[in-house]
């Protein structure tokens, strides 16, 4: 019933027009106008170029843009795609936009596409960020054809970022994702994705729209229910994800939207999660990248003392939250200078953890828990600047592989401070 | 009986394509003969088409199939005589029927007694009427057309000892164009068969008269300039004789064939009917609307020729890559299905029999600007052999009833030309023009329904055509207009039932009627016209401002 709501009757009748679709590629906008013409070119290019005889569409779900972001996508011509790459096209390729209110909201936007994507009964429903700009054609095909050609039902991205890139996922988002459901997928959040049409129609029936950690990060949504409901999960190598400004610049938000939405998947989830130990590699498809070598400037200076002045200033705060024994390593872990500094990743896969039950308890405000976080996030992120500085890629990914094996090995700990244990 | 020498009849006509040899046995020999062709006028007639187009029937080995010509002023003895074939003439425009016949130009047979004088020596006075070289390298730009059998457009001469060029067959070899004695006794070979009342040529293999190095050989200045010969000709002698292209090209390099009105009066469209295949399968009417876009305007006495098979494979020469793949996996995912660069099937087959499909097709072939060729047994839907060799396949006898040979012939079947299609699906006894006559709904009824639909307005044949661009791409919709009359046409290109909205804005308060059941559909206003349409059902609106 959803989609009876969702889609206004302007977006059922352009819906109409495109009909039946085997791939629907969902564009997510706000005020991208800079951008989203060479995420359309590329998106177009890639169809063309991959699936030509394929009935595909583009559907842009706006936020209201002030900037004529719609008008641009649906003003795109395959035309100038043929001028441009010489790829021919043997079909029409529709491009429409709907508008669904004044603000973005990605919990609806996604269930909008989703909805289009169930009306049109679209085999491959496929999410591109619109300010991807390092988009290629190709990942069109590298997110599609596990999909449409060997049946998965969710493939999610890995990019090719440099090593400091993406610390979040690489800290706590990974990790913990691992831990908690078991499959190693690398961007349980992710921008751009594949899912089935079956998995989209489950999806879209899924009562997470509605509760507080699906409307908070629904990408994530999406992953966990994908695992937890035994569908078949791939990952596939895309390429150099463009870093968004606007996100780097909001910690808390993110982390409302990531972690937030992580710890509050725990709540409904129990029985799933509290059986699963260690974890299981999913496939992953394509060849993977060496990692990207440019200068990355961090202010380990800065991260040291927004670490050490939240931990003192949050102390009756996290004193409610983690255990004594956190508290008094975290205080210890303050005093070090920017050379001697070391957050550990057995404390750090604790502090999360306690963290996560904190939240699930409610011991203070749930926002207040997330906001707590964000200084000891800083904190071991200048950790794992320090240790990686010098590293390889390969070097990295080790001690990724163990900062996993540490959340995985504390989860009985996780398990044993969780209320609803039986 | 002479018919009216109207000079456009062309335009409003309806064009029935039949081989002598398949159509009808009237001495039980086995091989179609025109007194066989001349007794089946009655249904050519009642079919409601007003001209025939016959393949050719000179005398000829037949290696392809009568397109290797050995005798340009005579008939091919299976088929009758000269006086067969003037009775036959005689009959079709009694019954107001014109007739058109093939004419090859660019090529005889290697037993035509011009090739034999020619390639006896090198100083023989005929010698100059073929093109011969001491090697093969020469007009090396040239591609080869019959690309599954010929290497190469020269051919050694074991006799002369040295090579000539052909572009088909190497037992056709081509005539040397640059010596006026060829031009001039072609020209005597077509005032032949038009002293004897003939309406028109089909001008076969027309790009290819002339050779030039440096260039593709293909659509020169100096083959414009012998059609223009040809064509003074005619109109000065026979007005009204009709000459129609066979030019395998993309639209824009067709165009100049029709010069200023002044070279042929008709032309084949032959990227448009791949694309047709292609949309419907797609359900998608760009590769329809994009190449009648890039079909440049045509002088007002000139005409495309539209047709959705014929005696050829279906040809894909004027596609891109990528389309023809597509069709080869769509159409002939058999490789015996497949012949040079092409898919050699009938309408029904290639349809997988699917009689809504079948008509959709027919109803755009009489709606778009053109006018349609109809292939002999495509009206009551008969199917093809593809294990017959080359293109024999799509030119077996034609299906009369389900007795002895599908009353083709009453020769022992072993003797007949061809085999006869058995299969159960598209075998005689399934299809046949006698079961069908009996009721209202078969093909052959609908098909006559069409035409004579199709009949009953000059805007199909001589009218402007206006696309609509409706935003649901499965339906293609466009207005056909010539002076007062204007007919909206929209068909459903889809296998579901689809909705679609057109602006029809600017024949605001005409109301639309239903061509077929002359049904009124509600008048026009404002607002986006609403139609919703059944899985490939296609409408022909005649708008009356009433």
């Amino acid at each position: 019933m959803a989609e009876e709501t969702l889609l206004t009757d302007d977006c059922v009748r352009q819906l109409i027009n495109v009909g039946e679709v085997d791939i629907l590629i969902g564009l997510p906008t706000h005020n991208n106008s800079r951008t989203i013409q060479t995420v359309i070119r590329a998106i177009q290019t890639g169809i063309l170029k991959c699936f030509p005889r394929e009935r595909a569409a583009i559907f842009n779900v706006d936020g209201g843009s002030q900037d004529g972001t719609p008008e641009l996508v649906t003003s795109s011509s395959i035309d100038d795609v043929w001028r441009a790459s010489k790829v021919f096209a043997l079909r029409t390729l529709h491009a429409i936009s709907t508008t669904y209110g004044r603000a973005p909201e990605p919990c609806t936007a996604l269930r909008t596409i989703l909805a289009a994507a169930d009306l049109l009964q679209a085999k491959t429903c496929v999410v591109i960020s619109p300010d991807s700009t390092a988009i290629e054609p190709d990942w069109v095909q590298r997110l599609v054809r596990p999909v449409y050609d060997d049946k998965f039902d969710l493939v999610c991205p890995i990019y090719r970022r440099h090593k400091f890139e993406g610390a979040l996922m690489q800290n706590l988002l990974y990790p913990m994702t691992r831990s908690i459901y078991g499959s190693r997928v690398r961007e349980p959040y992710a921008s751009e994705f594949a899912l089935s049409g079956r998995l989209a129609a489950d999806f879209l029936a899924n009562d997470v729209w509605n509760q507080e950690w699906g409307k908070m990060g629904i990408e994530l949504a999406l992953t966990i229910t994908a695992l937890a409901g035994k569908y078949r999960v791939c990952q596939s190598y895309l390429g150099i994800k463009a870093q968004s400004g606007r996100a780097a610049n909001d910690l808390v938000a993110v982390m409302r939207r990531t972690a937030g939405a992580l710890f509050g998947s725990l709540d409904g989830n129990y029985a799933f999660w509290s059986g699963i130990s260690g974890s299981e590699p999913v496939p992953t498809l394509g060849t993977q990248p060496e990692a990207l070598v440019k200068l990355v400037r961090v202010n380990r200076k800065r991260l040291r003392e927004m670490f050490a002045t939240g931990v003192a200033h949050l102390e009756p705060v996290l004193r409610s939250i983690v255990s004594p024994e956190t508290l008094t390593a975290l205080q210890r872990i303050a005093t070090l200078g920017i050379n001697e500094f070391d957050y550990p990743a057995e404390v750090w896969s604790k502090t999360v953890y306690e963290f996560a039950a904190a939240y699930h308890k409610s011991v203070i405000n749930r926002d207040h828990i997330i906001q707590a976080l964000v200084p000891l996030y800083r904190g071991r992120s200048l950790t794992f600047v320090l240790e990686n500085r010098d590293d390889s890629g390969e070097k990295v990914e080790k001690r990724e592989e163990s900062l996993c094996g540490e959340f995985e090995r504390l989860k009985p700990y996780l398990l044993g401070i969780w209320p609803d244990r039986k | 009986m002479v018919l009216k020498r109207e000079t456009s009849w062309y335009k409003d006509a309806t064009i029935y394509q039949v081989h002598v040899r398949s159509f009808s046995d009237a001495n039980g020999d086995g091989i179609g003969d025109f007194p066989g062709l001349a007794q089946k006028l009655s249904y050519v007639q009642a079919l409601g088409v007003n001209a025939i187009w016959l393949m050719p029937f000179f005398p000829s080995p037949l290696r392809d199939d009568g397109y290797d010509i050995s005798d340009y002023r005579a008939v091919h003895p299976s088929y009758g005589t000269l006086d067969d074939f003037k009775r036959f003439l005689s009959i079709a425009h009694e019954r107001g029927i014109r007739v058109i016949i093939e004419m090859v130009l660019n090529h005889t047979s290697d037993q035509h007694p011009w090739f034999q004088e020619s390639r006896s020596s090198q100083n023989n006075p005929k010698r100059d009427w073929y093109v011969w070289s001491d090697t093969d390298s020469k007009y090396r730009g040239t591609r080869i057309i019959f690309l599954d059998t010929e290497m190469s457009n020269w051919a050694w001469d074991p006799i002369s000892k040295s090579y000539y060029w052909h572009r088909f067959f190497s037992h056709q070899p081509d005539l040397n164009y640059d010596n006026p004695a060829v031009r001039e006794e072609m020209w005597n070979v077509m005032k032949f068969w038009l002293e004897l009342g003939i309406d028109g040529f089909r001008l076969d293999a027309v790009p290819y008269l002339i050779e030039r190095e440096g260039t593709s050989c293909e659509n020169l200045p100096e083959t414009h300039a012998i059609i223009r010969d040809l064509r003074k000709r005619v109109d000065e002698q026979f007005p009204g004789v009709m000459l129609l292209a066979e030019a395998n090209q993309w639209p824009a390099d067709l165009r100049p064939y029709f010069g200023e009105g002044d070279e042929f009066h008709m032309a084949f469209h032959f990227p448009l009917m791949p694309r047709m295949f292609m949309g419907l399968r797609l359900e998608d009417r760009k590769p329809i609307t994009e190449i009648l876009q890039q079909t440049p305007q045509i002088p007002g006495s000139c005409q495309w020729c539209l047709f959705l098979r014929n005696h050829d494979e279906l040809t894909l020469e004027m596609v891109t890559d990528v389309e023809r793949d597509y069709m080869y996996d769509i159409y002939a995912r058999d490789k015996g299905m497949r012949l040079n660069l092409g898919i050699r099937r009938r309408l029904a087959p290639l349809l997988d029999n699917d009689r809504r499909r079948i008509e959709l097709m027919n109803g755009m072939l009489m709606s778009l600007p053109g006018t349609p060729i109809l292939y002999y047994g495509d009206e009551i839907g008969m199917g093809d052999n593809i294990y017959l060799g080359d293109r024999n396949g799509v030119r077996t006898p034609m299906q009369w009833s389900g007795g002895w040979n599908g009353g083709f012939s009453t020769a022992d079947p072993e003797s007949l030309y061809s085999p006869p299609i058995l299969n159960p699906v598209y075998g005689y006894q399934a299809v046949n023009v006698s079961s069908q006559e009996r009721t209202p709904h078969s093909l052959l009824s609908w098909m006559k329904h069409i035409i004579e639909v199709r009949r009953s307005s000059t805007v199909f044949g001589s009218g402007s055509i206006e696309f609509l661009y409706p935003a649901n791409h499965r339906i293609l919709a466009y207005v056909r207009q010539f002076g007062k009359e204007t007919v909206l046409v929209v068909n459903n290109l889809s296998s579901a039932a689809q909705a679609v909205e057109l602006d029809l804005r600017r024949y605001k308060g005409n109301i639309l009627i239903e061509m077929f059941g002359r049904n009124v559909f509600p008048r026009i206003g404002d607002a986006p016209y609403l139609l919703t349409m059944g899985p490939y059902q296609f409408f022909w609106f005649r708008l009356r401002r009433i």
